[in-house]
């Protein structure tokens, strides 16, 4: 074979290439597993904030307060919510190219067990994790319904005393688990990093993150919606020391 | 032993197809599976009624003619081998087993399990040789190559074409058979000079044919009777990555 007959030659634009880029199969893929990435950084560290909640109404009320005063918060916000726009998108497109491929599908299909109870759902647990994040987002940062506590601990608390809602953010947290139970040692494939030594460390990290990550929010709803269920207005944990800038500087 | 087998017939490409189940009698544990088929058409034949069409050629597990969904698996039950591969002594008096073609858009049916695997062809003519110009033979240790690389190179190479991976992924993927093809030569010397126009045709040539993405579910890995890693599919990603970026 003669390589001029080769049919997709180079694009002829730097733009073209970056939109070639995107249309293939390999960039779409590349995309969703950095957006992916980027969106595990924020779960981090809204883990690492929510866990106030535990020092008592005053110290999260503070740290929620410092949150919303920070003028760079909307731009936060709404890199956060390109990240996600990315990640769903390209996510569903690549998803539904891959129910294109297979039209008539196998009377009998059960591979060689190389898929992991993550890996097989993920479009179902993305899904749930968007459906909990509108719910989430609708309650909690737009005070949708709910009992209204004076202050946001109160209203985050409230809303944990109901047994459904509790139950619904432990179905899903379950859910965010096997998502990244997969999605983070996956993303690192699809960014091309795979190495004997590096691989199977990178693939205990991504479960041990899953794990954190579900274990850590899941606590929430459950000790305040199962454990403390005394009236919002009544947590001045006596253990609320100052912390952060804000309570440093009081 | 004797079977039951249950077997994807399909007259042509139009004809919608279905599983037709058939009865075989005095099967030897020592048949390979395609023999196993063999007597199934040969009894077929004998009651004047069409035999079954299935690819084989080389029937040693070099050629990759061969296929079959084999109770949902491709190539069968077995670690590392091809259908041909397969012997009947994995099997016991009284199974059902269901044989179905490899299943995908870029794979359609020709008759009964033989599928047209020619979008392999068109994605290796795309970009997966290397351009010499003909000439005195070279001295064959003019250019060194470490031996852990040569390794790697050999690896990917010993890729037989079959299509299992296209079959066994869930998204009807090609990423392990394009990243090996890729591989083998991005790791050789010879392969550098068309390394970003390959990556960059390939990948091209992949999606034109309606393969799935790679969801890295490594279902191919599993059923590759080659034995070839999904470090291939990485490989890709950082060939096709990093052609985008550096190439003109
Ligand atoms: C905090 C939220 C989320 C995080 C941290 C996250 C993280 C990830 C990561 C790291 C990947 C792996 C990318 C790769 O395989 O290369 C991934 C894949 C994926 N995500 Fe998410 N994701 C989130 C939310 C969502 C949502 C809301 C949806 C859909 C509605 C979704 C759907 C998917 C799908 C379909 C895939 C690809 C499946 C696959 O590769 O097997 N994700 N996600
Ligand atoms: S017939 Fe050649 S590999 Fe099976």
């Amino acid at each position: 074979m003669q390589a001029a007959e080769a049919p997709a030659q180079a694009a002829p634009c730097r733009s073209c290439r970056a939109v070639e880029f995107l249309e293939s199969s390999i960039g779409k893929k590349i995309m969703v597993a950095l957006a992916g990435l980027f969106l595990c950084v924020f779960l981090l560290t809204h883990l690492a904030g929510n866990l106030i909640l535990f020092l008592g109404g005053p110290a999260f009320d503070r740290y929620a307060q410092m949150l919303e005063s920070n003028p760079l918060l909307p731009l936060a916000e709404s890199g956060l919510v390109i990240l996600f726009l990315i990640h769903i998108a390209l996510a569903v497109r690549a998803r539904l190219a891959n129910m294109a491929a297979r039209p008539v599908a196998y009377q009998v299909y059960k591979g060689k067990d190389a898929r992991t109870p993550g890996s097989s759902t993920m479009a179902l647990t993305g899904t749930l994790v968007l459906v909990f994040i509108i719910i989430h987002v609708a309650t909690i940062k737009f005070q949708v319904g709910g009992a209204k506590g004076p202050d946001l601990f109160g209203h985050v608390t409230g809303w944990f005393h109901n047994p459904l809602y509790a139950g619904f953010y432990v179905v899903a947290l379950i859910g965010v688990g096997l998502h990244l139970s997969h999605g983070v040692q996956s993303a690192f494939q699809t960014l091309g990093i795979n190495h004997p030594r590096y691989t199977p460390m990178l693939k205990k990290l991504g479960a041990a993150f899953a794990i954190l990550i579900a274990l850590g929010f899941i606590s929430i709803p459950i000790y305040f919606g199962f454990f403390n269920r005394a009236p919002a207005t009544m947590q001045t944990n006596g253990s609320a020391m100052p912390i952060g800038p804000i309570g440093g500087a009081q | 032993m004797n079977l039951t087998l249950k077997i994807w017939r399909q007259k042509d490409a139009q004809d919608q197809g279905g599983l037709v189940e058939y009865q075989v009698e005095n099967v030897s544990t020592e048949m390979s599976f395609l023999e196993m088929l063999d007597v199934l058409n040969e009894q077929l034949v004998a009651k004047g009624q069409d035999a079954v069409a299935f690819d084989h050629d080389c029937r040693e597990g070099i050629c990759g003619m061969c296929s079959l969904m084999i109770d949902g698996q491709a190539h069968g039950p077995d670690k590392a081998a091809t259908t041909c591969q397969l012997h009947m002594r994995r099997y016991k008096d009284g199974d059902t087993i269901v044989i179905e073609p490899f299943r995908a858009k870029a794979f359609p049916v020709v008759k009964d399990l033989v599928v047209d695997r020619s979008a392999f062809d068109r994605i290796q003519q795309a970009g997966g040789f290397v351009s010499v110009n003909t000439g005195n033979a070279r001295d064959a240790n003019g250019i060194l190559i470490a031996h852990e690389t040569a390794e790697k190179a050999m690896d990917a190479a010993a890729c037989i074409g079959c299509g299992a991976c296209v079959a066994a992924c869930p998204n009807a993927s090609a990423m392990l058979f394009v990243g090996a093809k890729v591989s083998q030569y991005a790791l050789l010397p010879q392969g550098q000079p068309e390394r970003e126009k390959r990556a960059l045709s390939m990948r091209a040539a992949m999606d034109e044919e309606g393969f799935g993405h790679c969801t890295n579910e490594y279902e191919c890995e599993a059923a590759c009777p080659k034995g070839i890693k999904v470090s291939n599919i990485a490989r890709l990603n950082r060939e096709y990555l990093r052609a985008t970026i550096v190439s003109d």
